[in-house]
């Protein structure tokens, strides 16, 4: 083993962690953004909303995430009139078009997770906060929200490790990040397994990070699930 | 001024789809009434309770509380309070207290206490937290502020929500079976504080299957069956000389 | 060119190459759900088993597996047998490259991911057996062979229905990938209709259509299979 290529793979592909690493950031926080509308419209109790909601539930779970980035990227591209749209500078930056690709995938996942942990709250508990005189957005906010959130966290935290693994994917359309970097080093030294077992490692780590970063937030949000103080 | 009565409700219907549960149900309590609901399952008591502060709502019937009644209105085939931030109000008026106690999990008992006063009612937080504490003082259980609901047991969590109950400054009370959730040896405890709160002269309206606190603490007692108010009257009347079989009978299966 | 004619099952139709993927698709799911059911058994016995160092490889496989994209390890897997088999080649006199099959490679790579899940699935499916009934196969006097074959293995396929069903669903998705290594399922039959007729939105909504067709007939084929295999099971609320 040359610890010196090594070492040069390892910079290098540390060296693309900022792409992999905003495209990550991005589509996760654009998706919860979509999500919460689309869960919005799918309990909003308005019929076309609802169905509208799930129509885009289905389509964006139901098709592989390859499929949807290349619609994106190579499809939405052949229409003259997405080239002459004034979004056309965004789209066809590799950069925006794979994040909102990937935003809009995780927002479905997101959005199913969103209700479940709505639904999960305790209608008793939605009770008292109602006897008590609070509706509304009040009682949303002080406590549906806080409830959900935390019956969220763990669905949650698999779904944002599954997006650092999509992020992979954008090496397919042009972009940069660290597997591309790791499979052009394979290209141009023939070295088969380094590249990739150090990038490997990187994902590796970086989930494992994410995780424990969500299990310390779960921790802090529910001492009222631990066993009682003496 | 004071109102002639703290609470009416005349005339309640409720149904749920083909099934009518309330038949026209009419209640007055005055200042200080402690009235026990009784009446087997299926008789309504509960939904009656729920419809008084509309967590349930009646298709016919007026509340009033304290004075002021509640609005409704007619959509179509249902009815439907006209007022949302006037139901909020009364409900802020009215303390419940549920069979199964639906203290807010995530808070401390502490913060279950305040979290009402301090966002519906908009009182400054330091008084509420002094209410507070002196309510989990009253209650019996001052040492577990700090402590989360599912560290509490039974009877303990009843009694939090008593106090939660009481610390919106209410006017009058309504207890949906308050224990019938519980193990029996926590009942005593959270009838004793509910004897105290008669004791002082609160309204409370309790739909109970004690016997004993409908016999020995309420000062009025209206048995429901299928509907309808069937009996009612001071429990001395009631229990000793029960004009109405289908009360008597009631009783007698509840020899407790 | 006009779609119509391009999905079509003309002479210049893509129409039955793009079922002829969905075919392929169909049996590298299959194949790397299989795989991935042996490698979850085994996995979730030794995690159940109570021996230390199997349940501790079973975990580090498990672990490994979930943090990895799946991109990477087919690259892995397809490039890495590939050397191997060349490797191989090599010691024993052959020349040249020698590639491992595509579906091959494709399969094990989908099916080494698919089981690292498996795991969790059938250790929750043994263990919502309920202990009772392990305990009258005993007392019957059933061997452990019979006691596996006849009590535990249908209910930890019966329990283990909608996990699998969700992770099917998943396999069927990360097939898509295995286009890289140019084996000819479904995503890879888009691609080359998209470059060749110069309509990449056609192509790649017509493939995404197939494969939501599916995911949707899968759906349904596991909501029945639950059906049926909880008939006159205990389940909560009933």
């Amino acid at each position: 083993m040359d610890v010196g290529f090594l070492s040069d793979t390892f910079i290098k592909l540390i060296g693309a962690l900022p792409v992999t690493l905003e495209v990550w950031a991005l589509s996760v926080a654009l998706g919860a953004i979509v999500a919460a509308g689309v869960t919005f419209m799918r309990v909003s109790g308005s019929r076309p909303l609802e169905l509208f909601a799930r129509a885009y539930i289905f389509v964006f779970r139901g098709t592989p995430l390859l499929v949807q980035l290349f619609i994106f990227y190579y499809g939405l591209s052949s229409f003259p009139a997405v080239r002459h749209s004034l979004f056309w500078p965004f789209l066809r930056d590799a950069f925006s078009c794979a994040v909102l690709s990937l935003a809009l995938c995780t927002a479905a996942y997101q959005s199913e997770i969103f209700r479940g942990a709505l639904a999960s709250v305790p209608p008793g508990q939605v009770e008292a906060a109602r006897a008590c005189g609070m509706s509304g957005f009040r009682l949303f906010r002080r406590v549906i929200l806080p409830i959900a959130l935390r019956q969220a966290l763990p669905s949650y935290a698999t779904e944002v490790i599954s997006m650092t693994k999509a992020t992979a994917l954008v090496s397919l359309v042009t972009l940069w990040d660290v597997l591309s970097v790791a499979l052009k080093i394979r290209n141009d030294t023939l070295v088969t397994y380094a590249p990739l077992l150090v990038a490997g490692a990187i994902y590796f780590v970086l989930n494992y990070f994410i995780a424990r970063v969500f299990v310390f937030i779960e921790y802090r949000l529910s001492p009222h699930l631990r066993p009682r103080p003496s | 001024m004071p109102q002639a009565f703290a609470l009416t409700v005349s005339g309640m219907r409720k149904r749920f789809g083909a099934l009518e549960v309330l038949k026209g149900v009419s209640l007055q309590a005055r200042e200080g009434d402690v009235i026990s609901i009784l009446g087997s399952s299926g008789s309504g008591k509960s939904t009656m309770l729920r419809c008084i502060n509309l967590l349930e709502t009646p298709d016919e019937g007026v509340v009033t509380v304290a004075g002021e009644t509640i609005k409704m209105r007619k959509r179509g085939e249902r009815a439907e309070p006209a007022d949302r931030r006037q139901v909020d109000r009364i409900r802020s008026e009215l303390g419940m207290v549920f069979q199964s106690f639906n203290l807010w999990s995530h808070l401390t008992i502490l913060e279950n206490l305040i979290e009402a006063p301090v966002h519906v009612q908009k009182r400054p937080k330091a008084e509420c937290v002094a209410e507070a504490r002196a309510l989990l003082e009253k209650v019996g259980i001052a040492d577990k502020w700090a402590h989360y609901p599912a560290h509490l047991s039974g009877g303990q969590q009843q009694r939090a929500a008593i106090a939660r109950a009481l610390a919106m400054r209410p006017k009058v009370m309504l207890f949906d079976e308050p224990t019938s959730a519980l193990d029996p040896e926590l009942v005593g405890e959270v009838l004793r504080v509910m004897r105290a709160l008669a004791e002082e002269g609160r309204t409370m309206l309790v739909v109970t299957h004690e016997m004993s606190f409908a016999r020995d603490v309420s000062s009025r007692v209206v048995f429901l069956h299928k509907g309808l108010v069937e009996a009612e009257g001071p429990p001395a009347e009631l229990f000793g000389d029960p004009k109405s079989e289908r009360f008597r009978q009631f009783i007698a299966k509840d020899k407790r | 060119m006009n779609w119509t004619v391009a999905l079509g099952f003309g002479e210049r139709g893509w129409g039955l190459a793009l079922l002829e993927g969905a075919l392929m698709t169909l049996l590298v799911s299959i194949a790397g759900l299989a795989i991935g059911a042996v490698f979850g058994s085994l996995v979730a016995w030794a995690k159940l088993s109570g021996a230390r160092f199997a349940g501790a490889v079973g975990e580090a496989y498990a672990a490994l597996f979930r943090g990895l994209p799946e991109l990477l390890v087919i690259y892995f897997v397809y490039f890495g047998s590939s050397a191997l088999l060349t490797g191989a080649g090599h010691a024993l006199g052959f020349e040249g490259f020698l590639g491992v099959p595509p579906f091959a490679a494709g399969a094990l790579a989908v099916g080494v991911i698919s089981g690292a899940y498996q795991a969790e699935v059938f250790r929750g499916a043994f263990q919502a057996i309920s202990r009772g009934e392990l305990e009258a196969a005993r007392a019957v006097g059933m061997g452990r062979g019979l006691m596996f074959r006849r009590i535990i293995a249908p209910q930890v396929l019966r329990f283990a229905i909608p996990g699998l069903g969700n992770l099917w669903q998943v396999a069927l998705k990360d097939s898509s990938l295995i286009s890289v290594t140019g084996l000819v399922e479904l995503m890879r039959v888009s691609q080359v209709a998209a470059g060749s007729t110069r309509e990449p939105f056609v192509f790649y909504v017509a493939g995404g259509i197939l494969y939501l067709a599916l995911t949707s007939v899968s759906d349904r084929v596991f909501e029945f299979a639950e059906a049926r295999a909880t008939r006159g099971m205990k389940r909560p609320g009933n």
